[in-house]
């Protein structure tokens, strides 16, 4: 707060430190107390506040001249009676909530020293409930009273101050500001006072303002204007009775009593004639000039705070005519411009203005006008039957609580009519300046500590349900539940003679249509050319014949066409943790997918992956079926992925057969990307018991059968261990995922055009060794609590049995033997890349060092941002992703 | 309050409740002595047991002894940094500026 201190103030600084170092050290001790020894507290204070209601309810009225004993003795009695019935079974110490479902508790801190500033109107109650509702959140108050409420106040403090402390309470924990000159610069001082925590303002505009000045926490209250909508739906005589309580309620001194009433056309005559009948006045065009006048401070445009709580027979003579002593409201017709009348603001005393309405619209427009005449977030009401008209009159207007078909003054203290939280202090949200639109209270006045357990995650385990394995189980297809097969495969099949070995076992009957125009790397118009050929003779079947690129163009041809509004972006969006991803796929389909590989490589037959290539320009964002056309061939440029169950195919045929034929670099590269499968997957930061089996004897087919089946190319039962492996790891790899290498080498592939499993060959001997270091950054959505990718690689290599130094095994150290086993992998997998003639290095892909400098920020950033770094045990960084590749360049010696 | 007096002069136990002055306390900072003070079977201090203490320690203060609070439990402690009294947090070793962290 921009205070300075003058010397005159010097004086009031003892005063203002030692109320301040009072409620400090009490608020300390009260950190200390149970929940019983608070409740014990509370009770003691709401039963002396009971006891003292009448009493502080007269010396409130005799000391502001304002309001009604009989009304102040109920407010005094909401404050302490009502709002212990609220709060008597509230949790405030400790553990006060608990989230089983979100495994998460809530826990109590509370606030400390708490500067409050009372009003004039409800001096006693407001009192009264802020001690109360602090006792029970173990905060220690000074109390600053308004001046011209001070002796009230301050002995309604003392009597609860008193009660609590007999019960138990710290010494001190409620203090107040003694009457004086100086009461306001006093406050002022302890609200920039470094001791106060908090500061809860209710009372005029400007100390409020001071309080959010502060520059200390503040919760403060705005001024109101209640408009009121009858609507002819209303029960009129019942709306009558509501609003004269209401109005008259403490004389009008309540600040969400009724200011205005909105009444509709129709019933206008019956509501007044209720309201005459019930002794109110209805004033003529004249008194209602009249009464503005008075009532209404020409300087300011506001309320004359001379009038608040005054009686309406008294309003009557000062504005110059009389009404019957028992007058209990002035009802003043505005008529001519709503927005301009002066009585339109605030008025807290038994003059009502009303204005009547031909339409629900107007009704709400002019309750719109009342409310933003210096009212927003604080109270409004409606009388209405009808649900729509309030439905709409919530919606439109900005008040805090709206109260339905009851007294708004009563209505909105809360526990009486309604459920709210019962309070003096009505927060009013941003429409009134404030942070809350809370009906304040204790729930107000605590710090939660929200403490969550960490939440295990829920893995699942998918994968194709029907898997026909061995060779010759192609004939599983002549038993397949199909009338119409829509065949999707490569130009190659044909050539092969897979297509017509397919074909030829369908049963009989079946109606077959083929689509063998996927290439190596399908884009979205050929998706879209395959649909439109699949529209003209819709299958039951599709069947997927060919390599990885074939099996996922099958996938997104069968999402597609069951979906054919589906917005590409929407479902290729990237994502940090799959559980929380953007993209919701429909999970609906009803045509059966059949995968066939004839190569042994992606697993895609048993993964919910499938990648697209996308031009260069096109944007996802445009993309769906009935777009595709319009995009022209360019060069590709990126690939996106899709990943979701529902694009698992129904049924995997693994018959080695398909692959005798395979050549031998296709071999090699494919055998070389289900290894990269089954390495990364063993580590992944998803990886679990159940993909690490599959990755370790996917591992160990691959090393066993890949150099045999170089040498015996067409030996089935070899070429069968390299089929189960390819698809093992493809299963490993759909529930764990893959990483960092794959990440490196879908960059190299995009940039260069290499075959998917030769880039990944040329990385594996810089990822092992980077992903055995414990990492400079550890992954930080991972599935288990641990980083034991050095293990694992090292159990690897025990699993396979690979040989390893004497020296280590001899050794001490089991880190050594750890290293040892490690530096055995990576000789493992060097000796099968040299066996097979495959590169190790990206020079030996034939990229030349200059045109790979050239490239090698976009490499590093299309690495970076490629979703298979998501699950790498480690978080490379940027840096040490350029490293990575430098590092790949140049031709490599054994580990 | 009880009092668990031990035998050697320098170290002083402080046994349920710190309601008010702990007379035997008193006596031994009045020799001068430094003193160990061992919170760990107290369980609740009162507005008047804090201000005893910083009372106490000033005595202490001025005739040079050193006093430290040991053992304190949590709940104890937790009042002494609500409270902030500069000579308590300081025979706790606690630092007693509070310092002013970046926001975020
Ligand atoms: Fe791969």
């Amino acid at each position: 707060m921009p205070t300075t201190i003058t010397e005159q103030d010097l004086g009031l600084m003892d005063q203002v430190n030692s109320l301040a170092r009072k409620a400090r050290l009490a608020a300390a001790v009260f950190s200390q107390y149970s929940q019983e020894q608070v409740d014990n507290i509370v009770k003691a204070m709401t039963i002396a506040a009971i006891n003292a209601a009448q009493d502080l309810a007269v010396s409130a009225c005799e000391e502001t001249k304002m309001g009604l004993v009989e009304d102040k003795i109920q407010k005094n009695l909401v404050a302490s009676e009502f709002q212990f019935h609220q709060i008597r079974n509230k949790k405030t110490v400790g553990i006060i909530k608990e989230f089983p479902e979100d495994n998460m508790v809530e826990v109590a801190e509370p606030i400390g020293v708490i500067l409050a500033l009372s009003p004039v109107t409800n001096p006693t109650s407001t009192i009264i409930f802020k001690s109360i509702a602090c006792a029970k959140t173990r905060n220690s108050i000074i109390f600053s009273p308004h001046l011209m409420a001070a002796d009230c106040s301050n002995k309604a403090a003392r009597i609860v101050y008193e009660a609590a402390l007999a019960a138990g309470a710290p010494r001190d924990f409620i203090t107040w500001i003694d009457k004086s000159p100086r009461l306001r610069r006093v406050t002022e001082l302890l609200m920039a006072h470094p001791e106060v925590d908090l500061v809860f303002a209710t009372g005029g505009t400007h100390m409020v303002k001071a309080a959010y000045s502060s520059g200390k926490p503040a919760i403060g209250v705005g001024s109101g204007n209640t408009p009121v909508y009858v609507h002819k739906s209303a029960n009129i005589t019942a709306a009558a009775t509501d609003i004269i309580i209401s109005k008259t309620f403490d004389n009008g001194t309540e600040c969400p009593s009724e200011q205005t009433l909105i009444i509709d056309d129709e019933i206008s005559d019956q509501l007044l004639s209720e309201f005459k009948r019930l002794g109110c006045h209805v004033c003529s065009a004249e008194e209602v000039d009249k009464v503005a006048e008075t009532v209404i401070d020409a300087r300011t445009g506001g309320m004359n705070y001379k009038y608040v709580g005054q009686p309406a027979n008294l309003i009557a003579e000062h504005s110059g005519f009389t009404v019957p002593a028992d007058s209990k409201i002035l009802l003043c017709p505005m008529l001519g411009e709503l927005r301009r009348h002066k009585l339109v603001v605030e008025k807290l005393m038994p003059v009502l203005g009303y204005v009547t309405v031909h339409s629900d619209q107007e009704g709400i427009n002019r309750a719109l006008d009342i409310n933003y005449a210096g009212g927003t977030g604080h109270t409004a009401g409606i009388f209405a039957d009808d649900e729509s008209v309030i439905a709409n009159f919530s919606e439109a207007i900005n008040a805090g609580r709206i109260i339905i078909n009851s007294p708004t003054s009563i209505g909105g203290l809360g526990g009486v009519y309604n459920n709210l939280n019962t309070t003096l202090s009505f927060g009013c949200g941003t429409g009134g300046g404030n942070i809350t639109t809370d009906n304040v209270g204790i729930s107000n006045l605590i710090n939660y500590k929200r403490v969550p357990r960490r939440s295990n995650f829920i893995m699942s385990f998918q994968t194709t349900k029907n898997l026909y394995i061995n060779p010759g189980s192609l004939d599983h297809l002549r038993e397949l539940k199909t009338k119409t097969a829509f065949i999707v495969t490569s130009k190659s099949a044909a050539k092969r003679g897979h297509l017509a070995l397919v074909t030829e076992r369908l049963p009989a009957h079946t109606r077959v249509d083929t689509f063998s125009e996927i290439d190596a790397e399908p884009d979205f118009d050929t998706i879209a050319r395959a649909i439109k050929r699949m529209k003209q003779s819709p299958p039951d079947t599709i069947i997927a014949l060919g390599g990885g690129s074939v099996i996922d163009a099958a996938k997104i041809i069968r999402l597609f066409y069951e979906h054919p509004n589906l917005n590409l972006a929407e479902v290729a969006v990237s994502f940090l943790d799959f559980r929380h991803r953007l993209a919701v796929f429909p999970q609906e389909t009803s045509i059966q997918l059949v995968a066939i590989p004839t190569t042994s490589g992606t697993g895609s037959e048993v993964t919910p992956f499938a990648v697209l290539s996308l031009h260069d320009g096109e944007d996802p964002i445009s993309l769906n079926v009935g777009t595709a056309d319009e995009h022209k061939t360019s060069a590709q440029k990126r690939k996106v992925s899709l990943i979701d169950q529902v694009l698992l195919p129904d049924i995997a045929i693994i018959d080695a057969n398909l692959t005798k034929t395979l050549p031998k670099d296709i071999t090699v590269d494919s055998a070389v990307d289900a290894l990269t499968h089954s390495l990364e997957s063993l580590v992944s930061s998803f990886a679990s018991d159940y993909t690490d089996g599959l990755a370790l004897e996917a591992m160990r087919l691959i090393l066993e059968a890949l150099p045999a089946v170089l040498e015996n190319p067409s030996n089935v039962l070899l070429r069968h261990k390299l089929h189960n492996a390819a698809c093992l790891a493809g299963m490993a790899i759909g529930n764990a995922s893959v990483g960092l290498n794959h990440a490196l080498a879908h960059s190299l592939g995009v940039v260069f055009g290499i075959p998917h499993g030769r880039a990944n060959g040329v990385f594996l001997l810089s990822t092992l060794p980077h992903n055995a270091k414990i990492p400079t950054k550890f992954t930080a959505v991972s599935s288990y609590p641990l980083w034991i990718a050095d293990e694992k690689y090292a159990r690897a290599a025990q699993f396979l049995n690979l040989p390893v130094d004497e020296k280590a095994e001899k050794g001490s150290s089991r880190e050594g033997l750890k290293q040892a086993l490690i530096v055995a992998l990576r000789r493992a997998v060097f000796d099968l890349l040299q066996s097979c003639g495959q590169p190790k290095s990206i020079a030996e892909l034939g990229i030349s060092e200059q045109q790979f400098q050239k490239e090698l920020p976009k490499l590093v950033r299309l690495a970076f941002e490629d979703l298979s770094l998501r699950t790498n045990p480690s978080l490379p960084l940027q840096e040490e992703v350029a490293q990575l590749f430098v590092e790949a360049y140049p031709p490599r010696s054994r580990p | 309050m009880k009092k668990d007096n031990e035998k050697e002069h320098n170290r002083h136990k402080i046994v349920g409740s710190l309601l008010r002055n702990d007379e035997a306390l008193e006596k031994v900072i009045a020799s001068g002595k430094n003193v160990v003070v061992d919170f760990s079977q107290c369980n609740f201090i009162s507005v008047a047991g804090l201000e005893w203490l910083e009372s106490m320690l000033l005595k202490a203060g001025s005739g040079k002894a050193k006093v430290n609070f040991v053992d304190i439990p949590p709940t104890l402690y937790k009042v002494f940094k609500v409270a902030r009294i500069p000579s308590i947090l300081d025979a706790c070793g606690s630092p007693i500026v509070s310092s002013v962290n970046p926001n975020c």
